[in-house]
């Protein structure tokens, strides 16, 4: 056999395997990316469930809210008072600890940032305040001033620790300390429409939603016990608590989702990798074949 | 229409829904006493205080304690919106105890970290007070 030859036919063996390795690498990817893809459905549905629970206690509040309204009352509470001046607002950004979801975290880290530059534009002072380590890292890597970072959200934030988070950002607003507080996080419309957004969680602005309002058509006549203003005191601080919870309930929702898409469309990839790879494999095979034959032909040939 | 003889009651947390069934009577604390529900209650929102939820059933009996919140009755509907609510049942003295030293030895140095403390003073000093009964 000559020397070019036998280089040859190294050199179509060691394509082979090369093949074959990334091939066996992108397998593993694929199964790697497969069970992220079930784990997330898995977690999305609890999320989803969780969410929809909740959304019973919301509509309850948003209910009594009505009722007081129907019973015209005035509503006056520090939390819904709205300041001439704005000096401090607070900034807060919901992203998700891990990774891999796709475009959820820079969706919001993008809105934010925006946020951030138009109120350094009108000098307003900022605090910010962020849960997740994705834009802890981002805004580490801007370097932006963080105030305070919250890691302990995953994907069951539990009321207790949102209603701590809750009443630290009414003392903090009624102490005159912000003038504002927003929050950017992800919303959830539908499986398949998440939007990014932001929102003023106080003052609050609207406290009834619009199912409520339909609802004073045939308003009861309510006893008020002990008296309406004590439970507009106390309801005015659980409305906000209750939409602080569904932003993150929201959050949570959508970071799975983004993942489960995003996870699929890994799987799908890789799936499409390993077929163009296995027919590339199957080709360097077929052609190292081919040239053996051909070798073990012109050998027998040069021989006769 | 025949007079219902029973109170459909709903027990919603931020939560979940934790209970939802027929109840005979009610009875429960408000923020400044303690009220009971018989059917056919006149409407009425009420702001929930700390302690314990008897609700009978006919000649059963179960009882829950709540936290605080709110009440809505309307028609033949309770509404029981509360941050916290769990069958006494499920509540163990010694832990209670120990919640109860660690909020009264627990510093206080701003406006709402004493208004926590009291609050978890008053919470278990009333489930002590329930369960010590």
């Amino acid at each position: 056999m000559s020397a070019p030859q036998s280089a040859k036919d190294f050199q179509s063996m060691a394509k082979a395997r090369a093949i074959i390795k990334r091939l066996k690498a992108v397998k593993n990817i694929r199964k790697i990316t497969r069970t992220m893809e079930l784990i997330a459905t898995a977690r999305f549905k609890k999320a989803m469930d969780r969410a929809a629970e909740a959304k019973a206690y919301t509509q309850k509040i948003a209910e009594i809210v009505g009722d007081l309204a129907a019973a015209e009352l005035s509503f006056t509470h520090p939390l819904l008072e709205q300041r001439e001046q704005e000096e401090r607002v607070l900034l807060l950004v919901l992203t998700s600890n891990r990774g891999l979801c796709g475009g959820y975290n820079s969706g919001v880290l993008r809105l934010a940032d925006q946020r951030l530059k138009a109120l350094s534009k009108g000098r307003i002072n900022q605090i910010l305040e962020v849960s997740g380590k994705r834009g802890l890292s981002y805004f580490k890597f801007e370097g932006q001033q963080i105030d305070a970072t919250y890691t302990n959200f995953e994907d069951k934030p539990t009321f207790d620790e949102v209603e701590e988070l809750g009443n630290r950002f009414a003392e903090l607003y009624i102490s005159g300390a912000v003038d504002r507080i927003e929050v950017v996080y992800s919303e959830f419309h539908s499986i398949s429409r998440q939007v990014a957004v932001r929102e003023t969680l106080l003052p609050i602005q609207n406290l009834s939603t619009p199912e409520a309002e339909t609802d004073q058509k045939h308003a009861v006549d309510y006893e008020f016990l002990p008296n309406a203003e004590a439970i507009l005191e106390e309801i005015v601080p659980a409305a906000f608590k209750a939409k602080l919870f569904k932003c993150f309930l929201d959050a949570a929702v959508s970071e799975q989702i983004a993942r489960m898409v995003a996870m699929k469309g890994a799987t799908e990839n890789a799936d499409e990798m390993i077929r163009s790879l296995s027919t590339r494999y199957n080709r360097a095979r077929q052609s190292q074949i081919t040239s053996e034959l051909s070798e073990i032909i012109g050998g027998a040939a040069a021989l006769e | 229409m025949i007079a219902a003889n029973t109170v459909q009651l709903v027990v919603v947390t931020p939560e979940k829904t934790l209970l939802t069934q027929e109840a005979t009577s009610l009875q429960f604390p408000l923020e400044d006493g303690q009220i009971g529900i018989l059917p056919g209650r006149a409407p009425m929102v009420g702001r929930l205080g700390i302690g314990e939820l008897v609700v009978i059933n006919g000649s059963e009996k179960t009882s829950y304690f709540i936290d605080g919140g709110f009440v809505q009755v309307k028609g033949g509907a309770v509404t029981l919106l509360t941050n916290h609510a769990e069958p006494v049942i499920n509540l163990k003295v010694k832990e209670i105890e120990a919640a109860f030293n660690e909020a009264l030895e627990r510093p206080a140095t701003s406006a709402t970290a004493q208004a926590a403390k009291q609050h978890d003073i008053e919470r278990n000093r009333r489930l002590l007070a329930i369960l010590n009964r």
